[in-house]
């Protein structure tokens, strides 16, 4: 049980919300309360259930089970627009703003009343959005087109929305992840000011420091449930990276069996200013597994991108079995051995409306196919040995590849890539939204490529994999590389990397 | 100023090729040939006011030269029988919001691309008209001509309707909530709902608006001659989006206004002037728009790049 | 394609497909028009859609807007769209003219410099698209006009080049083995297309891109290239349609090809081809084809169309009509899930 609340009636409460999506349960009889003018941060691993948590919040989705009461109303079904009428505003990290449109506009469009033949008073909207922008301390200038803004002026904005349609409950996502020190203390002073006006702010933030200068009270999720609420008095940094990463790592990882051998790829000063990638120096060996850990935002996508040549480098220099790599685009990497398991499967890793057959040899043609004729039979046998060899649960090799669950998806475009007999094999966010069984099958797939000697990237998010998969562990922080740790380093350590606990060791 | 690049661009193009015609081919500025071309641009303009919505929506209506050729011939039909113009022009406005309708009811219902559909809209409603009139002229009768006035009065009538039009609309788009709102769907339909805009109602009316306009625009032209032959308003459509998208509203949505379209269209209006006074012949006029509008988007494609590093 | 599934299951899916609902629907209209549509003049011959030469003539006539229909499958199957390839035919047989009657080049010089000036009318369109990223509507709009616009400047709107020699027009009017010349090139461009479409990579790298063109770059595969050959192969293709378009009339007119798009992307669509890119074939295309093909002449036997002279008006009407009529059936059972699932969640 969450502490017990002191106050009769809190702002918002939750009662065992549970919610699970396609099998994987995200949050399992979570509660949570926020009182009237407080800051309550909500800490946590990626993965751990805070977003699931903010968008049942935000009626964005329903949860399957438990009861939500604003201001002693309870509530069956919250809807976005219920929550917006209850004042409950949310600030996500990438707003949703009209970019072609000016600031003063943006908030005009949200706050001025319906009526498509109501008189736009620009003077009155320019006035507001400036009497705004200075209420949460912001310099924008209210004629300034959006698209012209930084993210974190973008999100001021949205603050600024959130204060001027009078909301009760702020929802802060990750608010400082792209602010500079100044931006962040600005906002700092902002969100005091909502506490001292009496609005409840959820505040969820990865950096440990934030959340002791500004919140009062502290919930921990992990793995879909509360671990529990403390004051913030209560418990120090190291308590709380405790409580984020568990005792010990739950699941079993298959062991290390190979032996790493020569330096497969190799980074040197590695950066690209169009995706905020700098001074990243690294090598991978053969048959070995290279965790990328991080928090969300810290430049690990950004990374593989660069290597499988979405975005390409204009810093340092890459080596690939010592021979100079730059690759300008996708093509010229996978000619050179380079494969990429994307994150977002359903976008980039399968496509959907195709049979996984297709989807499989769509990185192989040439090799498959010479003189770029369609050989059907070379086809549906790659496709039914890797439906094989991976498990692959399907009707077929011709079913389409959005007919499969999310870890026979991932399967699939792990199979497209294994295809091209890669000699270093990124993978990002391997398991993230997959079962556990088809979780611990590709966990096994991972180690046996690493025993047959295939370099491996592996980016993820969920703590434990990182720990129980890896070799070494590459921390990635504000855009570069900031430490290399042995595999089966304490996940404190890893997690404290990630925050940035390293630079400054004995925070107040 | 950085926001109106294009508007000022647009301008400052239209001030040069006026410029060159005065060094060149003063001619050009003798009052009654210029209100002669002011006035045959008249129902361009109509037309271009309602296309600025559409595009701004982020849709396209390529139908409105059929259109306005269906609500030229019915409006001069009804005119012939001796219908009083009073009830002729909004008559004509009500057929052409009506073939508006099905243009929008296609794209905002049925989620078509409003490329395909208002091709063929375009056809079917050419088509159908040749099929039914034979190509058959109109007379009409004389009270018709130039509202009955004397052709000054008349000439003068449609410029400052057409005037009146634009900047009812330039300062609807900018003044009225509605007007925003066409903007903030073309710019973002997705945020745009989720500010309470109805995106698909937004689209609909917009192609209403654009052929009523259009319908409007086709008794402007009825007045300015005796008769009315079917194939009046053949590639207006190319015309006004040429006229538009030079002004610097952006086939992408969300950007541009009516000043930058109506600057637009007079550089357009001007070009084939200049073509015959600078004694280049005509026939060249319509690879020049073509390449008039290549080199608009071109702009804008070059521009949006950089921005984006 | 050739999926070893069970035999019962592929004799479902070649009955249910939509190729085959199109084939049994052109053959009613072809069986209609042969029933309405013939009829023995007062000397006792026949006449009308059931002679062998009105076959003929379909096919004679139905081979450039054919052309163009097959230059635009792989552009639509890649979610993109070109308007000008109508304009281009014209100015390609007005440069053709040119550099026959006027440049004094020999028939395969100018025709080999034709397909030429297509490839690099497609090339234009090909590098505003990819290069700088416009969306293929308004470039090809804009293309649209402009190619329209040469062929009009070139010829002063009034010129038209004639007197082509005889060896020129028997392709375009004559038959070779029994069947008009133009067929058999336009049965080896449809084979050749279909061979890239259905059993080459290119094809299905066309599909990956209509269907998600991020995915497609992330899965390795050159975007930028295969979309800007798909409209180079069509400027290509419209430039061959130039070439038999003028051998077939005996003249090369600015208005060589006017409208022609339209036609052409309504055979694509009817063929069932996706106007949001991937689902599409080639058969599909060819079928969308005949059935226009046949409305069209078929149109113009039938004695009350004759009576009111107006066979062109008539199948520009049924054309668009269809073309609604076509891109309406192919949302209704999107459109239909998406209503069942907002129901059954509410």
């Amino acid at each position: 049980m969450a502490a017990a609340s002191p106050t009769p009636s809190p702002l918002l409460s939750l009662r065992r919300a549970a919610k699970s999506y396609g099998g994987v349960r995200a949050l399992r009889g979570v509660d949570f309360d926020l009182r009237a003018g407080e800051v309550h941060a909500l800490l946590g691993e990626n993965g751990a259930g805070k977003s699931t948590l903010i968008k049942i919040i935000t009626g964005a989705h329903r949860p399957d089970a438990g009861e939500i009461t604003v201001a002693g109303r309870t509530l069956d079904g919250l809807t976005p627009a219920l929550a917006q009428q209850l004042g409950i505003a949310c600030i996500y990290q990438s707003p949703a703003l009209f970019p072609d449109l000016t600031v003063a506009e943006n908030i005009g469009l949200r706050l001025e009343p319906a009526g498509a033949m109501r008189r736009v008073d620009w003077g009155a909207r320019h006035r507001r959005a400036a009497q705004l922008l200075q209420q949460v301390g912001a310099s924008i200038a209210p004629a300034a087109e959006v698209r012209t803004l930084s993210m974190p002026e973008q999100q001021l904005v949205e603050i600024a929305c959130a204060i001027g349609a009078g909301a009760r409950i702020v929802v802060m996502d990750e608010p400082t992840a792209s602010l500079t020190q100044r931006e962040q203390e600005r906002l700092f002073t902002v969100v005091r000011e909502l506490r001292a006006a009496g609005v409840g702010v959820i505040y969820i933030s990865h950096r440990l420091e934030e959340i002791f200068a500004l919140a009062d009270r502290v919930t921990v999720l992990r793995d879909g449930q509360s671990v529990g609420t403390h004051g913030l008095n209560e418990v120090t940094e190291a308590g709380l990276i405790k409580l984020m990463v568990g005792r010990e790592v739950a699941q079993i990882y298959p062991p290390a069996e190979s032996a790493p051998g020569e330096p497969v790829l190799t980074l040197r000063g590695v950066g690209c200013a169009a995706s905020g990638v700098h001074g990243v120096s690294f090598e991978v060996r053969a048959g070995e597994i290279f965790g990328v850990a991080g928090l969300v935002g810290a430049g690990r996508t950004e990374l593989a991108r660069i290597l499988f040549g979405l975005t390409p480098a204009d810093a340092g220099e890459i080596t690939l079995n010592r021979e100079r790599l730059a690759p300008r685009s996708p093509p010229e990497a996978v000619a050179r051995g380079i494969a990429y398991v994307p994150e977002d499967r359903r976008r980039h890793g399968v496509v959907l409306e195709m049979p996984i057959a297709q989807n499989m040899t769509m990185a192989v043609h040439r090799r498959l196919f010479p003189g770029g004729w369609l050989r059907g039979a070379a086809e549906q046998g790659l496709a039914r040995d890797f439906i094989r060899d991976l498990a692959i649960k399907t009707a077929g090799p011709d079913a389409p590849g959005g007919s499969l669950s999310g870890g026979n998806q991932q399967k699939v475009s792990l199979a497209r890539w294994l295809a091209t007999q890669p000699r270093l094999l990124i993978l990002d966010e391997p398991t993230q939204g997959v079962d556990v069984g088809a979780k611990s099958e590709i966990h096994r797939i991972i180690r046996q490529l690493a025993k047959d000697g295939l370099a491996v990237i592996m980016i993820s998010s969920d703590l434990p994999e990182v720990l129980g998969m890896s070799d070494r562990i590459g921390v990635m922080r504000g855009g570069t590389l900031t430490a290399v740790l042995p595999g089966g380093s304490p996940a404190a350590a890893v997690m404290a990397a990630a925050l940035g606990q390293n630079e400054r060791p004995d925070p107040a | 100023m950085k926001r109106y690049f294009r508007e000022i661009s647009v301008t400052l193009a239209l001030g040069l090729v006026l410029l060159g015609l005065a060094g060149f081919a003063p001619a050009f500025y003798q009052p009654q040939p210029l209100l002669s071309l002011a006035t045959r641009e008249a129902p361009t303009l109509v037309v271009a006011c309602g296309m600025v919505l559409v595009i701004i929506c982020r849709q396209i209506d390529i139908s409105v030269g059929s259109q306005f050729s269906v609500c030229s011939v019915c409006a001069a039909l009804l005119a012939a029988r001796g219908w009083p113009l009073a009830m002729v022009v909004p008559a004509s406005a009500a057929l052409g919001a009506l073939l508006g309708a099905v243009n929008g009811v296609l794209v905002a219902g049925l989620r078509l691309p409003s490329i395909v559909v208002t091709l063929a809209t375009m056809v079917t409603l050419r088509q159908g008209l040749n099929l039914v009139r034979q190509g058959a002229f109109v007379n009409l009768p004389d009270s018709v001509q130039w509202f009955g006035l004397s052709q000054a009065a008349g000439q003068w009538t449609l410029v400052g309707a057409a005037l009146a039009l634009l900047v009812a609309f330039g300062l609807a788009m900018r003044h009225l909530a509605a007007g925003r709102w066409v903007y903030a769907v073309g710019t973002d339909a997705e945020a745009a709902r989720l500010a309470g805009i109805r995106p698909q109602l937004v689209t609909f009316l917009v192609f209403v608006l654009l052929g009523a306009l259009t319908g409007l625009a086709a008794t402007m032209n009825l007045v300015q001659s005796p008769q009315v032959q079917p194939m009046v308003g053949a590639g207006l459509e190319l015309k006004v989006i040429a006229a538009v998208v030079v002004g610097g509203v952006a086939i992408s949505g969300g950007r541009g206004n009516l000043w930058g379209a109506f600057a637009g269209l007079l550089l357009l209006a001007c070009v084939s002037p200049a073509l015959t006074h600078l004694h280049i012949e005509a026939y060249w006029e319509k690879a020049i728009q073509g390449a008039i509008i290549l080199l608009a988007v071109v702009a804008d494609g070059v521009r949006q790049r950089k921005q984006k590093f | 394609m050739n999926a070893s599934g069970s035999h019962s299951a592929g004799w479902k899916s070649v009955v249910l497909r939509y190729e085959t609902l199109l084939f049994v629907v052109l053959v009613a209209e072809w069986f209609f028009f042969y029933h309405y549509g013939t009829t023995t003049n007062r000397r006792g011959t026949v006449v009308g859609f059931g002679t062998l030469d009105r076959q003929f003539d379909i096919l004679r006539h139905s081979c450039e807007i054919g052309l163009l229909a097959l230059a635009l499958t792989p552009v639509i199957l890649t979610a993109g769209i070109d308007l000008s390839v109508g304009s281009l035919l014209g100015l390609c047989a007005i440069l053709f003219g040119k550099l026959w009657h006027d440049g004094g080049l020999s028939i395969p010089a100018a025709a080999a410099l034709t397909l030429v000036a297509g490839a690099l009318g497609g090339g234009l369109n090909a590098t505003l698209i990819t290069r700088l990223r416009l969306p293929p509507l308004i470039v090809t709009l804009g293309t649209y006009s402009l190619f329209r616009g040469l062929a009009e400047a070139i010829t002063h709107g009034a010129v038209t080049y004639t007197d082509f020699p005889a060896g020129f027009l028997f392709f375009g009017q004559e038959r070779w083995l029994g069947l008009p010349t133009q067929a058999w090139l336009f049965a080896l461009v449809a084979a050749a297309i279909w061979l890239l479409v259905h059993r080459t990579t290119w094809g299905r790298a066309f599909r990956t891109i209509g269907f998600s063109p991020e995915g497609a770059r992330y899965a390795g595969l050159p975007v930028e290239r295969r979309v800007a050959q798909v409209y180079v192969l069509a400027g290509l293709i419209a430039a061959l349609a130039a070439l038999i378009y003028t051998a077939r009339l005996g003249q090369a007119k600015a208005d060589a090809g006017t409208g022609y798009e339209l036609f052409a992307i309504t055979a694509v669509v009817l063929g069932g081809t996706s106007i949001f890119g991937g689902r599409g074939s080639v058969t599909g295309t060819l079928l969308g084809v005949a059935a226009i093909a046949v409305l069209k002449n078929g149109l113009a036997c039938l004695p009350v169309v004759i009576r009111l002279n107006a066979a062109e008006e008539m199948s520009g009407l049924l054309t668009g009509a269809l073309l609604l009529l076509a891109l309406t059936g192919s949302v209704l059972p999107k459109l239909w899930s998406s209503f069942r699932s907002r129901h059954r969640r509410t």
